[in-house]
C-alpha cells in the first residue's frame, strides 16, 4: 500500500460497497484509513480483514463485502475461500509476489480506477440479485382469493414476501416471574423500601409487582400427503413465517410426524420437506405420537393449529381419542381446511367430523386471503372464540 | 505489539489459536482504541479470546455478564444508600447540616465492572468483557454508547470520569437479538466462523492435551459431519473440547461404538439433536 492515499483508497472501498448495498459511514471509512496506518497490509488477504473488520457491521453483510473485495481484487485468490481452506492458505503465496505494491498489478492501476467496470457488474447484479424489494400490494391482492393450487412458483415466492411482512401481535400467557410495575396485585417491598429511603424511611409510594407475560407458544401440524399436495408449498412458507415471527413449534406429517422447526430455523426452506412426503395420511395415529413423544409437553397450554383436509385412513374413534387428548393439553385448538372455503362444504369425511367437538375453530384455508384470517385467529386467542360445530 | 502477527504468536502461547481475521480483529481494537464486537455460534470461543488478550497483555480482566433486566446500578455505578443513610444519621448526632456535595461524594460511590474499568490506574489498561450484550434489552445499549465511544461515564450528582489509558473492551453476542446499528458503529466487528478442520484439531490438541492423536482426527472428522446435519444446536469448539475431554477421561483411544454413546451427551444437548448424532454414530 505504499504510496496509496490511504483516504481516497477507504472512501473509493466504502463507495462501492455502499454501491452494492453495505450500509458504512464516514466513521467506518476514518477507521479504514486510521487502520491501513497502524497496519500496512502486506498481502490481500491481510488487507481483507482489516477492511472487513472496519467496515462491516453485521453478519448478512459479510457476502456482499467479499462480493466487492473479490470484483475489486479479482487477479488475486479469493481470500475467504483462503482463508476456509485452512492455515497453509494458498492465497498467501499467490500474492505474495505483489508485496507492496497490489494495487499496482490489479489492472494496471489503482482499485477505484476501474470504476465503470464494477458499475456494469453492480447494475446486472440488480438485475439478478434477490435483494430488490418488490412491494407490490396489488399483485398480492389480486392473487387473494385465487386457490393454491392455480399458482406458480413465482407466486407462492410473492406469498413468502407477504407472509413474512406480518406485523401481527402474537399471543401471550401469564408467567410465574413478576417484575416491579405502577400498578399490580402484589407490593414489592424490596423496591416500596429502596424508594422509601429518599424519603428518610417513610413509605410514601409503594412499587407494586405484576406477572411478567410471555408470548404463547404456537404449535403448527402440517399435513404433508398427497391430498394436500396443492397446499403445502405455500404452508410451507407460512410455517416458516411462523417460526420466524412467532417462535412456533412446527410438525409436518403424513403417515409419520417430523419435527421441523430445527431444519426451518437454518433459514433456508427445506426442499426435502419429510421423507413419507405425498404418501397416507394417519392424521389420528400422529397426533397420538406426538403428544406420546418427548416433545409432547409443547402442546401444553400451547396454540394448536392443525392444517389439514381431514381425509384419514385411521378410524374416526382414534381420532376422538386423540383430539380430546390434545383438547385438554392445549391452549385453543384451530383447524385450517383448505376445503373449507368451496361452496357447499360440509364437514363430512368421518375423521373430521369427528375432530370438530374438541376444535375452537374450523377455519378455511385455501387463499391467502384465507391464511390471513388463520394468523389473525391465532393472534386473537386471548378471549375463548365460540366452537364451530358443539356436540 | 507491532503487527497481527506478533498478537496471533502471543495468543498461540496462551493457548488461544486465533486465526487472521481474530488477529487483525485484536490488533486492530488495541492500536485504534476501539472496543470490538465478536458474533459467531454459540461455542466458537468468544469469551475465551477475551480471556487470552487479558492474559497476554497482563492486563486486569473485567466481566461483565448481560442479562435481561441489566441496570445502570448493576453495570456502571451505584449509590451505597445504607452508608449515606448512616452519614445523615451522625452528622444529626453531632447536629451538624449536611448538603448534597457531602452526601455524593467519591467515598459513597459503588463502582461496577465498567466504572471500575474506567477509574483503573494501573500500568496496563484492564480488559472488559461485556458478555452476551444481546441478552440486555436494547435500553441498556444506550447506556453504553457514552463509555463505549469516548471511554468515559457521567456521574450526575460527580462529574465526568474520564480514562486515563482508554480500556480493551471485548462485546460478544450469541445473535439472539439484532443489536442496534449505533453499536455497531462504534465497535470494530468481528464475525468468527466455525474453524477448518486443520486448526479445530490444533485447538483440541492444545486444550485436550492427554487425548490420543487417532482420537483427535476421528473426533474432529466426526464432528464435521454432525455440523453438516441439521441440529437445532450445531455442536460448537466448546462442546467438541467437552466431547474429547470426556472421551481422554474415560481412555478411549480411538471413537468406538459403545463408550462414544455414552458420552454423546457432551455434544448434542437435546433429545433430537441426541437422536441424529447417534446415528451418524451408527453409520461411521
Amino acid at each position: 500500500m505504499r504510496g496509496v492515499d490511504r483516504a481516497a483508497f477507504a472512501v473509493a472501498l466504502v463507495r462501492r460497497l455502499r454501491a452494492a448495498g453495505v450500509p458504512v459511514g464516514l466513521t467506518g471509512a476514518g477507521d479504514l484509513a486510521e487502520a491501513l496506518r497502524v497496519h500496512p497490509p502486506v498481502t490481500t488477504t491481510a488487507l481483507y480483514w482489516t477492511a472487513r473488520i472496519t467496515l462491516v457491521g453485521r453478519h448478512d453483510e459479510i457476502a456482499a463485502f467479499d462480493a466487492v473485495f473479490g470484483a475489486l481484487f479479482a487477479d488475486q485468490s479469493p481470500p475467504t475461500g483462503a482463508a476456509r481452506r485452512g492455515p497453509a492458505a494458498p492465497g498467501r503465496f499467490a500474492a505474495a509476489p505483489a508485496t507492496g505494491q497490489e494495487p499496482a498489478t490489479d489492472g494496471g492501476g489503482l482499485p477505484w480506477a476501474t470504476l465503470p467496470a464494477v458499475v456494469a457488474e453492480a447494475d446486472t447484479d440488480d438485475d439478478t440479485g434477490p435483494a430488490l424489494p418488490e412491494r407490490r400490494p396489488s399483485a398480492v391482492e389480486a392473487l387473494a382469493d385465487r386457490p393454491f393450487d392455480d399458482l406458480d412458483a413465482d407466486q407462492l415466492a410473492l406469498l413468502a414476501q407477504w407472509l413474512r411482512g406480518f406485523g401481527t401481535t402474537w399471543p401471550t400467557r401469564r408467567t410465574r416471574r413478576q417484575a416491579a410495575h405502577r400498578r399490580g396485585p402484589a407490593v414489592n417491598l424490596r423496591a416500596t423500601l429502596a424508594r422509601a429511603r429518599r424519603t428518610g424511611g417513610e413509605l410514601m409510594t409503594p412499587v407494586c409487582l405484576r406477572p411478567v407475560r410471555e408470548p404463547r407458544r404456537i404449535v403448527l401440524l402440517c399435513d404433508v400427503s398427497q391430498s394436500m399436495q396443492a397446499q403445502t408449498a405455500a404452508y410451507l412458507h407460512l410455517m416458516r413465517a411462523l417460526r420466524d415471527h412467532a417462535d412456533a413449534e412446527v410438525f409436518t406429517f403424513a403417515t409419520s410426524l417430523t419435527r421441523m422447526t430445527a431444519r426451518l430455523a437454518s433459514g433456508a426452506l427445506p426442499t426435502d420437506v419429510a421423507s413419507d412426503r405425498f404418501g397416507g395420511t394417519r392424521i389420528a395415529a400422529n397426533l397420538q405420537a406426538l403428544l406420546d413423544s418427548h416433545h409432547g409437553n409443547l402442546v401444553r397450554g400451547a396454540v394448536v393449529v392443525i392444517a389439514s383436509d381431514g381425509w384419514d385412513s385411521d378410524p374416526p374413534s382414534a381420532m376422538t381419542t386423540a383430539m380430546a387428548r390434545m383438547r385438554r393439553r392445549a391452549y385453543r385448538l384451530i383447524w385450517m381446511n383448505p376445503r373449507a372455503g368451496e361452496p357447499g362444504f360440509a364437514p363430512r369425511v368421518a375423521a373430521m367430523a369427528a375432530a370438530l367437538p374438541y376444535c375452537d375453530a374450523l377455519l378455511p384455508a385455501g387463499t391467502f386471503h384465507a391464511l390471513a384470517e388463520v394468523v389473525t385467529a391465532i393472534s386473537s386467542t386471548v378471549s375463548r372464540a365460540p366452537r364451530a360445530g358443539t356436540g | 505489539m507491532h503487527d497481527a502477527h506478533d498478537v496471533r504468536r502471543r495468543l498461540g502461547e496462551q493457548g488461544y489459536l486465533a486465526d487472521d481475521g481474530m488477529a487483525t480483529a485484536l490488533f486492530l481494537a488495541l492500536r485504534l482504541g476501539r472496543p470490538v464486537l465478536l458474533e459467531g455460534e454459540p461455542g466458537v470461543g468468544k469469551t475465551t479470546a477475551a480471556k487470552a488478550l487479558a492474559r497476554v497483555l497482563a492486563a486486569p480482566f473485567l466481566r461483565l455478564q448481560c442479562y435481561e433486566g441489566l441496570t445502570a446500578a448493576e453495570a456502571l455505578y451505584e449509590w451505597n444508600y445504607q452508608r449515606q443513610l448512616l452519614a445523615i444519621r451522625l452528622a444529626e448526632a453531632r447536629r451538624e447540616t449536611l448538603t448534597d456535595a457531602d452526601l455524593f461524594t467519591a467515598e459513597f460511590l459503588q463502582e461496577r465492572p465498567i466504572l471500575r474499568a474506567v477509574r483503573h490506574t494501573g500500568p496496563t489498561p484492564p480488559v472488559l468483557l461485556i458478555d452476551e450484550i444481546d441478552r440486555a434489552d436494547d435500553e441498556f445499549e444506550a447506556l453504553l454508547f457514552e463509555f463505549l465511544g469516548e471511554a468515559a461515564v457521567t456521574v450526575p450528582e460527580l462529574g465526568t470520569f474520564v480514562a486515563q489509558q482508554p480500556p480493551v473492551v471485548v462485546l460478544t453476542s450469541n445473535r439472539s437479538r439484532e443489536l442496534h446499528d449505533a453499536l455497531r458503529r462504534r465497535c470494530l466487528y468481528h464475525w468468527i466462523d466455525y474453524p477448518e478442520p486443520e486448526r479445530a484439531a490444533e485447538i483440541l490438541r492444545r486444550n485436550v492435551p492427554a487425548a490420543a492423536e487417532p482420537l483427535i482426527a476421528s473426533a474432529t472428522a466426526f464432528l464435521g459431519h454432525a455440523r453438516d446435519l441439521r441440529l437445532e444446536k450445531p455442536p460448537g469448539l466448546a462442546e467438541a473440547i467437552d466431547w474429547v475431554g470426556a472421551l481422554s477421561a474415560l481412555h478411549v483411544g480411538d471413537l468406538v461404538r459403545g463408550e462414544a454413546l455414552a458420552t454423546l451427551g457432551a455434544l448434542a444437548k437435546t433429545p433430537d439433536d441426541l437422536a441424529a448424532v447417534a446415528a451418524l454414530l451408527e453409520e461411521t
